[in-house]
């Protein structure tokens, strides 16, 4: 055994596998995975910047079970700096971090929000946040922005505070933070894999993969919950979950209970969540629409339902009693209607390989 | 006038920290906590409908999310007059129970280990078990190519560093198996109710949302075998070998590095029945380490000083009665993080707090053994609570498969699902870092103030009115730092706390001056 890579040869290319199937590649891309994986002299430079964050990306991170963590953290990507996870701390950290600037040519990934009205309200190791981001974004090859704070601003980006959180594409538009290609992987917090996935894509292709409008990657974040949910057939037969102790509404749309999912674009229902062991819905706890840039302010209030999101309306939703097949009909037009505006976006390339 | 010297970023932890001290003669003369980073939930929750609250406030922290939905959750019952059915209180029990089984877990392994261990020692490991190899093989071609982030950089290893190879390589194993156990540990939650990790779905005002099926309870308890066979086999036997009597780090134990002022609040978690009264952690108040008089915990005597925060001035008051007003230019201030005091006095929180609230049996004989509150003792405490958990765990499951198979099982108080015109409510639990405390003030049916003390503001917190330290500061006092270009004991001490700072830094006026006034409950 003289590489590590071939010590766990079988859990690398499980590894491979893993990230093919996230990917919706199919198994006969695996060796192709493998293959850019391995390819590389180096193992590629990922640093991980924290904002003004709750860590919960990096705690989600460390859920990923195929692949797993321990396996994309020591035997594919080079970790040079994470707060929550790097052996160093203070000036071996900072040290770390700016040896690996300057070598340049790394992925950059940032969790957490930038203060968008005062620098200060978020410093590390004495500088602030906008700063690093800026330092860090000019030599990096491209930046993966995880989670609904660092995508879009997400919880703090309704903040009227002098610490306004705003994610990095709005620091790249105001000019902030140059600008370098920036895949957007939100939710709350990011799921892990479709950050691994789209991490690995990127190496593998060395380029983003196909995305909507506002940056997400089309693999992940091209279908509308509703369109795709579960309890969809409950919704176009007009049955809504009005209480949770029922048995017999247990599986019932919770559209009257607040259920974001006729706004809200991503893969939940097929990917779910942990493992596949469950998701918001799957615990009858409505969806919030993380995935969309109006989260959380333009979500709220989270438990009433929703009868419009920036254009988009479920009029007749609240005829239920009197109009089933009308329901049905109203909430496929939003589907459409939404699929609409992004553009041309287009469906995967890569994406699309099986 | 001793050698001053920064940690900034102190790493490992949540959130963003730093910590300063003055050397002087080797040992730790003063220091002071920052928290460096704010968001400002509160702020954005004013005004907003109430049952939103228990969904935002779990975005506090990434790390201890569940936890907050439910003091949350536990506060919006209290203004909503909600009364959790005892399906969706079991249920709300062993969800915060997983919460605690991964936490815990984490933190030894992932967070604090590194802090003991000579990773480099696992070179020298000559021993014939193939997965230790595997390990051994893993990290050395690590080193051979020359690349091994994020293992390195690192504080060099001291005279208080595990060296040996077959204990490292060993604890280096586990660390690997931890990242697994911990998932299904999270896993656990995110089927039985939570929806997914982090940040479940499940816990709201009223009780829970999941009515759980044979399948889900069954698999529950599958992992749960997993889970604590890990804690009993692994996790218990490598903190007793390292910290326990006769381990190389008691003697660390034994000088009680990382003390501080020996004041220990709980207040209390895991309701045992209906009146919420009887907890399966007990409250209580503990002064200057005496055990012979564990007070009971009130809330009334909680408040918050300002003083060295950068907040507008105003003398220390009730959360109730706090302002929030930022003043990132005042002078003298160095930190996010307000300092809340008990009847006046800094408090420790946490696993150590609970353990020596409770008087536990374990904890008391490692101190009879000569072990001294500390560093090494918080480790030990983490750990005895989390077998205890673990233990207690299948008592819940036991009482939810009982309560599943009675036709009136309810998860869910759905006659106070509606929101009050006005109400107050106060919700109090423990974290796995500590005490946490959320209040709330509803009127107009939208919510008017929203606050909260949490774990690490009590252990972050600066100094207050009379210049008394926080308890980090205070713990740091006399920490051997031999080398001041190697301050290893300064993190091993401030992470025995299991920081968490964005908990800790929330609190933000949202700018209109209002002063708001509450009573205190």
């Amino acid at each position: 055994m003289t590489s590590f890579r071939n010590i766990s040869r079988r859990d690398f290319l499980k590894f491979c596998a893993g990230t093919a199937s996230i990917l919706g590649l199919s198994e006969a891309a695996v060796p192709r995975v493998a293959k850019a994986l391995e390819g590389a002299a180096r193992k590629p430079a990922v640093i991980w910047l924290e904002g003004q964050d709750c860590a919960g990306c990096t705690i989600s991170f460390i859920n990923s079970s195929h692949p797993g963590t321990a396996e994309l953290v020591l035997d594919t990507i080079s970790l040079r700096y994470h707060e929550s996870l790097m052996a160093a701390a203070g000036h071996a950290s900072e040290k770390a971090l700016r040896d690996t600037i300057k070598e340049g040519g790394y992925v950059l990934i940032v969790e957490g929000s930038i203060p968008a009205e005062d620098p200060r309200f978020c410093q590390v190791g004495g500088v602030n946040f906008i700063d690093t981001v800026k330092e860090a974004a000019a030599n990096a090859a491209a930046v993966i922005a995880i989670g609904a704070c660092a995508a879009y601003g997400g919880i703090p980006g309704d903040c009227p505070t002098p610490g306004r959180g705003m994610g990095v594409g709005e620091a790249m538009e105001k000019g902030l933070v140059p600008r370098k290609p920036l895949i957007n992987v939100p939710t709350c917090p990011v799921h892990p894999e479709r950050m691994i996935g789209t991490i690995v894509y990127y190496l593998l292709y060395k380029k983003p993969p196909p995305m909507d409008k506002i940056g997400r990657p089309l693999v992940f974040y091209d279908k509308l919950i509703h369109d795709n949910c579960e309890r969809r057939g409950h919704f176009d037969n007009g049955e809504f979950l009005t209480d949770w102790n029922s048995s017999e509404q247990r599986n019932w749309c919770m559209y009257l209970k607040g259920c974001k999912g006729p706004f809200t674009y991503s893969d939940c229902p097929k990917r779910r969540w942990s493992d596949g062991l469950n998701w918001c819905i799957g615990c009858s706890a409505v969806c919030q629409g993380c995935s969309e840039p109006e989260f959380y302010a333009g979500m709220s209030p989270l438990y009433d339902r929703t009868k419009e999101i920036r254009g988009y309306k479920v009029e007749t939703i609240g005829a239920v009693a009197t109009g089933v097949v009308a329901v049905g009909l109203a909430g496929h037009f939003i589907g459409q209607a939404m699929t609409g505006r992004l553009g041309k976006g287009g469906p995967p390339e890569e994406g699309g390989d099986n | 006038m001793g050698q001053r010297i920064t940690v900034d970023p102190v790493t490992r932890i949540e959130g963003h920290l730093k910590i300063d001290v003055e050397i002087e003669n080797g040992v730790v003369k003063d220091a002071w906590s920052s928290g460096t980073m704010a968001r400002g939930f509160e702020a954005l929750l004013t005004g907003k409908d109430p049952r939103d609250a228990s969904y935002v406030t779990s975005r506090f922290c990434g790390v201890c999310f569940s936890v907050h939905q439910m003091a949350s959750a536990a506060c919006l019952d209290d203004a909503f007059g909600a009364q959790v059915p005892d399906g969706g209180r079991i249920m709300r029990n062993l969800l915060m129970g997983t919460e605690y089984l991964y936490d815990h877990i984490i933190h030894f392994y992932h967070l604090t280990a590194l802090d003991y261990l000579d990773i480099m020692a696992i070179a020298g490991y000559s021993g014939n078990d193939a997965g230790l190899n595997a390990v051994k093989d893993k990290i050395v071609s690590l080193v051979k190519r020359g690349d091994t982030y994020p293992l390195t950089p690192r504080y060099e290893p001291d005279q208080w560093s595990v060296a040996d190879p077959e204990i490292v390589t060993m604890a280096v194993a586990h660390y690997l198996e931890a990242l697994k156990i911990q998932v299904t540990a999270k896993n656990m939650g995110a089927m039985l109710g939570g929806g997914r990790v982090p940040h479940y779905q499940g816990i709201v005002v009223g009780g829970v949302t999941q009515i759980p099926n044979a399948e889900q309870i069954g698999r529950f308890k599958s992992m749960l075998d997993e889970v604590v066979a890990f804690i009993k086999n692994v996790y218990m036997k490598d903190v007793l070998l390292l910290g326990g009597p006769g381990g190389p780090l008691f003697e660390l134990a034994k000088l009680g590095v990382g003390g501080g002022h020996y004041n220990y609040l709980s207040y209390g978690a895991f309701p045992e029945d209906a009146s919420g009264k009887n907890m399966y952690f007990k409250p209580g108040v503990v002064r200057n380490l005496n055990l012979n008089k564990v007070e009971a915990f009130d809330q009334a005597k909680v408040t918050e000083s300002v003083k060295y925060a950068w907040y507008k001035e105003k003398a220390p008051v009730h959360p109730y009665d706090g302002e929030q007003i930022f003043d990132r230019d005042k002078a003298g201030a160095y930190t996010f993080v307000k300092a809340p005091r008990y009847d006046g006095m800094a408090f420790e929180v946490g696993p150590l707090a609970r353990m020596i609230v409770e008087k536990n049996p374990t904890l008391l004989s490692l101190v009879e053994a000569g072990a001294k509150p500390g560093a090494v003792a918080r480790h030990a405490a983490r750990m005895i609570e989390t077998v205890a958990l673990a233990d207690q765990m299948y008592v819940w499951l036991g009482q939810l498969i009982e309560a599943a198979g009675n036709p009136g099982f309810k998860i869910h108080d759905g006659d106070h699902w509606e929101v009050p015109e006005s109400a107050d409510g106060a919700g109090f639990y423990e974290a796995p870092r500590g005490a946490l405390g959320h209040w709330i003030r509803i009127k107009g049916k939208k919510i008017e103030n929203y606050q909260c003390v949490v774990p690490s503001t009590w252990n972050a917190s600066p100094r207050d009115e009379n210049d008394v330290r926080g308890q980090y500061e205070e713990a740091l006092i006399g920490a051997p730092v031999p080398d001041p270009e190697n301050p290893i004991n300064i993190v091993r001490v401030i992470r025995s706390f299991d920081p968490c700072l964005a908990c800790a830094i929330h609190i933000i006026d949202p700018g209109t001056n209002q002063i708001r006034k509450f009573r205190i409950g």
